[in-house]
């Protein structure tokens, strides 16, 4: 909201400086956000007469002029306007002034005639965007007087960032009170002069309030024999300032004092009014209203309406109706201030997407006491403005008038809240500053009747922020909780992030974060669209779906690191994939499953580019295999087991499912070629994704140490040679089974294949570990055992041991 | 012939200085070992023509041919140990690897500044006593709004674009459902399980239908609650200034400013001082020397009722931060949306 300084020094004498105010007042919850000061961009620039013109001697396009600027003697400008006669005012600006387009005067001879000073345009003084020749001034500009005086823009005006609660402060009233407030010093209200003629305005006009649940006040006045025509210069420069654009005197009316009071108005032509007769109604089945922006609207059964006899005039609230407002033709004026339900309002607004000064002042809370206030207040100034009669008496429908909220404080709670002791006559003087009526009670507790302003007061908590608030949040001190609550072990999942984190670092994976929602055609690609959680308002179709896998956007990272010429990535994201829960919503279930997961992708070059160590390491596999791996080693999980499996975005013959006992862990391989295809992703990228909470079940969190053999390992090498098609893994388990208890480990060092070993088959190759924890083995021991597995491996594997 | 026998010893033990002091290499001071000392080597021979002297005699020449045998190993072992220093020497003066080639590459994995970011303030308030605790992002309009004191059709509502799902699966009655525009919700869930006191931080995904240089749909915030029997202002102040010091530095002041949360009563935007102009003043702050960084308060008591806690018992304080601000402050990052491109060059940075 944008509030002039001059306007509101109509109300509140300014007892500081600018810079103060608007520190006083952001500090107490109305935040000015900026200040405007136009007459600082405008110094230097005076009014000027312009005495005599002639046509430059060397130049056709300029002219030199004798000026008046109200100095001792006249001045020479050379000028290239040519929309100007003697005898006009303008502006001059003055040797040494920089004008707000940045151009410095200076004294300087044009085409050899000295020149002191510039007669400017409207847009080189930066007050429009485009303008020709110079700015021509009202005649009756002060020669020498500052040219933002002249042109009413020596203001300052602040920016106030309202809050939602802050109704009251809607307006240079409510400003005004709040600087009284801070700044002690009186708040002066507009002094109404109301001249009525002997006819009562309820002869005029009847007023019925069909719904008083939505309309809980609606009061008129009649002004007849009223002249509509622009509105003074004063007032039209305060609604500039407040961010308005004048109209007519009617229009401007009503808003100026939508602006003093924060009240909205609406002036009727009252003989566009059919049968004379306002009734205030919920819309009818396939009623249209047009309104003041010339759209026809199609009325919803909850919409508030202004109607006459037969058909709707206003959109309660929101916006006015083309059919029944102030033309030039106007004389005869209905007056409306009312007071509406603050929801349907907000309904009515949101439905139609329609936010006014009106309804955004309404949604928040207006004051219903004060509207015969500013029903005479608005009258005052058509019948001064704008001429005409004011009919005696308000047509006011007042159906059921509460009384004033009263709030009890007690002088504890204050010191419960805040944590500093508030003496209850500190207290109750600040809720009298904001025009609390303090109805009963003492220094312990008392009961104060609420401003109808303060529609945002209902609870002691309130009268505890209202004091503070006034007093200055600097004025409470800091203090540290007292007493630590008793310490809790480390969530298991905190612990389980850390390592899975630290896993990632260890491997080389950097982190990315994605946004939780990618486009329906990237879940399609990779076969995971149906049954995803669609938003019901994306901001765009990329956003629209809630991601069941967080793969699509691994690959568009990936997609987007290929065409930066990064030539490799390992990434990771921590994140939730979603899906309905048909089960979801009872109790404190939540409505969709969130499922936490650590998923990567690896592609390109295994270290982000070719390296004198490694130059065609190009990653693939194993690479994310190892990621897997060492996540599992860096939570202790053993025995896990991975198999193929069938998924519609991994490569059929890469597809892994990693498993411990029924437990899936996760899965990993690389991308479907036809996602590739569909995605228009690079070849080469490998994906893993690993469930966090299933991690979590079967992970070790705090290892036991075991005791280390004093005894040394003997290390043998076993190589076979079976079926292509044969897993390592399988020829490892027997390994193990049958070495039992003294192969200690066996891990594959070479896998062959080639014309060596045969078609359809392939050479395994393991390192053998083996140890006693008793005693040192023996050579015979060692053999004994080792062509025992040679035997068990060629029986059970169809295997043969290879020379 | 004892005299001729300690002529010929005198003879060995002359040739073997000379010899074994001009040996230039290893495998001549083992020929030469083996001439003076071994089995079939001239000391052998001297000795193997012992057996025919007299026992004194024989006496006299042993005791000689030990001192021979002594001064030629020792003669050797000084060799061995010269010719050892000359190849170290040799060996030091050699070649040098190019010492500028980079190291086998290392893996070496960053986490994302956000992520970091949000550990940090947890890790701060870890320190303060608070447990962490975390909620749904696809959320009932109840747990994000009513029970937060924004009731359907409240202005307040337009503080906070939101995104809506169709909920299809749920029962008729259930819903509306959103993504949660803020972790305040987690507030109430925690509330809802947990009795007084708690002290809690909840970080989380957030999202809001919005989007420029510094608003994205999705973006993460850190929330916080502390609700015991009388926990006043003056602590909600004390743990922010402390948590303020502790992330931005030990010289940050922080400074309170009246504002308005449905959710809190009195609420109040918090500014810590300038982190690049110290306060003086600079373009980041809008000359103002203060930065926006949290949003804090008194819990309204119709948050309690909806959490079920007794108002008239318990006083509680909460706080919220957007991590991506504090992320982009402390890293200096001028546009939001870099973070969730996720450009290895911009991830390589932190």
């Amino acid at each position: 909201m944008r509030i002039s300084l001059k306007w509101l020094k109509d109300y509140v004498a300014l007892p500081a400086s600018v810079d103060e105010l608007a520190s006083r007042l952001t500090m107490a919850g109305l935040e000015i956000e900026g200040i405007e000061r136009p007459a600082e961009a405008l110094k230097g620039v005076v009014v000027a007469r312009i005495l005599e013109s002639e046509k430059h001697p060397n130049a056709d396009k300029l002219s030199v002029t004798k000026i008046d600027f109200g100095g001792a003697a006249p001045l020479q400008v050379v000028c290239g306007a040519k929309n100007y006669k003697v005898g006009d005012k303008v502006p001059l600006a003055t040797v040494g002034t920089k004008l707000p387009n940045g151009v410095e005067i200076k004294q300087a001879p044009l085409r050899g005639v000295d020149s002191h000073g510039m007669l400017c345009s409207s847009k080189e003084l930066g007050i429009t965007e485009e303008s020709s020749g110079l700015l021509i001034l009202h005649a009756d500009a002060k020669v020498g007087q500052p040219i933002a005086e002249a042109l009413g823009l020596d203001d300052v005006v602040f920016t106030v960032n309202v809050t939602p609660n802050r109704a009251d402060a809607l307006s240079h009233l409510g400003i005004a009170r709040e600087v009284a407030t801070l700044f002690n010093v009186p708040l002066k209200k507009p002094e109404v002069k109301l001249a009525e003629s002997a006819t009562e305005a309820s002869t005029k006009i009847t007023i019925r309030i069909d719904d008083p649940e939505r309309c809980w006040r609606y009061a008129a006045r009649v002004i007849e024999g009223v002249t509509v025509k622009p509105s003074p210069q004063w007032m039209q420069d305060r609604l500039k300032a407040a961010g308005m654009r004048g109209i007519n005197n009617l229009v401007d009316i009503t808003n100026y004092v939508l602006l003093e009071y924060g009240q909205p108005l609406h002036a009727f032509d009252l003989d566009r009014i059919g049968g004379a007769q306002i009734v205030v109604r919920t819309a009818k089945g396939g009623e249209k209203l047009t309104t003041l922006d010339a759209k026809e609207r199609a009325l919803h059964a909850d919409d508030l309406l202004i109607c006459d006899r037969d058909t709707p005039l206003v959109l309660a609230g929101v916006m006015g109706g083309a059919s029944s407002e102030v033309t030039e033709k106007t004389t005869r004026v209905l007056l409306e201030c009312a007071t509406f339900q603050p929801t349907t309002v907000r309904r009515s607004s949101k439905r139609h997407a329609l936010h006014t000064e009106s309804s955004h002042r309404f949604e928040r809370g207006t004051d219903i006491n004060v509207v015969p206030e500013v029903l005479d207040r608005t009258a005052a100034l058509i019948a001064e403005l704008g001429g005409g009669t004011v009919l005696k008496g308000r047509v006011d429908v007042f159906p059921a008038p509460k009384p004033a909220r009263q709030v009890t404080l007690r002088t504890q709670k204050v010191a419960d809240v805040l944590g500093v002791v508030v003496p209850a006559a500190d207290c109750h003087r600040i809720l009298a500053s904001l025009g609390f009526k303090k109805l009963s009670g003492d220094d312990v507790t008392a009961t104060f009747e609420v401003p109808s302003v303060r529609v945002d007061v209902s609870i002691e908590e309130d009268l505890v922020e209202e004091i503070a608030r006034v007093r200055g949040f600097d004025a409470i001190p800091e203090a540290l909780p007292r007493g630590l609550s008793e310490l809790e072990p480390e969530r298991p999942a905190m612990r389980v992030e850390r390592l899975i984190r630290g896993a990632m670092a260890g491997q080389g994976v950097d982190e990315v974060v994605n946004y939780s929602f990618v486009s329906p055609a990237e879940l399609a690609a990779f076969s995971a669209g149906e049954g995803a959680i669609a938003v019901g308002n994306p901001l765009s179709v990329e956003q629209a779906v809630m991601r069941t896998t967080l793969f699509p956007s691994l690959v568009q990272n990936v997609i987007r690191a290929s065409r930066h010429q990064t030539q490799g990535v390992r990434f990771y994201e921590w994140a939730r994939s979603y899906s309905p829960d048909q089960s979801g919503g009872k109790g404190a279930v939540p409505v969709a499953k969130e499922v936490l997961e650590v998923a990567g992708v690896v592609w390109g070059m295994r270290h982000g580019q070719r390296t004198w160590t490694a130059k065609d390491a190009e990653a693939d596999y194993f690479d994310a295999r190892a990621i897997v791996e060492s996540t599992l080693r860096a939570l202790h999980i053993e025995g896990v087991t991975t198999e193929s499996f069938e998924s519609p975005w991994y490569h059929p013959r890469s597809a892994t499912l990693v498993r411990k006992g029924q437990t899936v862990l996760g899965t990993l391989g690389e991308l479907h070629p036809r996602v590739m295809k569909k995605l228009d992703a690079p070849a080469g990228i490998v994906l893993f994704q690993l469930n966090v909470e299933a991690l979590q079940s079967v992970s070790v969190l705090v290892p036991q140490a075991k005791g280390l053999s004093k005894f040394p390992a003997v290390l043998r090498d076993l190589a076979v040679v079976v079926p292509a098609e044969m897993q390592s893994e399988a020829v490892r388990q027997v390994i193990l089974e049958v070495g039992r208890p003294l192969v200690e480990d066996a891990q594959v060092f070479d896998v062959y294949s080639g014309h060596q070993v045969g078609a359809g088959r392939k050479n395994l190759a393991y390192a053998l570990r083996y140890r006693s924890p008793e005693k040192t083995l023996t050579d015979t021991e060692v053999t004994e055992a080792h062509d025992k597995i040679v035997a068990e491996v060629t029986r059970r594997l169809g295997g043969a041991l290879r020379a | 012939m004892p005299d001729d026998m300690q002529d010929r010893l005198k003879a060995l033990a002359e040739a073997a200085r000379t010899d074994i002091s001009n040996a230039q290499n290893a495998q001549q001071l083992e020929a030469l070992k083996g001439r003076f000392l071994g089995k079939k080597g001239e000391l052998a021979a001297v000795l193997g023509s012992m057996g025919k002297l007299a026992p004194e005699e024989r006496k006299a020449v042993g005791e000689i041919a030990n001192k021979v045998k002594g001064e030629v190993e020792q003669l050797l072992a000084t060799a061995q140990t010269r010719l050892e220093d000359a190849a170290l020497e040799e060996e030091l003066k050699g070649p040098k690897l190019d010492v500028t080639l980079p190291g086998r590459a290392a893996q070496f994995g960053r986490r994302h500044p956000v992520s970091q970011t949000l550990e940090d303030i947890v890790r701060v308030f870890s320190r303060l006593g608070f447990e962490v605790y975390s909620g749904p992002e696809i959320e009932l309009d109840w747990y994000n709004f009513e029970a937060l004191n924004v009731p359907a059709d409240h202005p307040a509502r337009d503080m906070q674009d939101t995104f809506y799902v169709d909920a299809t699966w749920l029962p008729k009655g259930v819903g509306p459902v959103v993504l949660r525009t803020h972790t305040s919700p987690v507030q109430i869930r925690t509330m809802l399980a947990h009795k007084p006191p708690l002290r809690g931080v909840m970080p989380g995904r957030v999202y809001r239908k919005d989007s420029d240089q510094t608003h994205t749909p999705m973006f993460h915030q850190v929330e916080g609650l502390l609700v015991d029997e009388k926990v006043t202002f003056a602590e909600l102040k004390g743990t922010l200034a402390a948590f303020a010091k502790a992330f931005f530095g030990a010289s940050t002041k922080t400074r309170f400013r009246p504002s308005f949360f449905p959710f809190t009563e009195p609420s109040a935007e918090v500014d810590v001082s300038c982190v690049f102009c110290s306060g003086k003043g600079c373009r980041v702050c809008k000359h103002t020397g203060w930065l926006e960084v949290l949003g804090s308060g008194m819990v309204h008591p119709n948050v309690f009722k909806h959490a079920g806690y007794d108002a008239s018992k318990v006083t509680g304080s909460a706080f919220g931060m957007g991590v991506e601000r504090l992320a982009m402050l402390r890293y200096g990052i001028d546009d939001l949306r870099t973070m969730f491109e996720n450009d290895a060059r911009f991830l390589a940075q932190f």
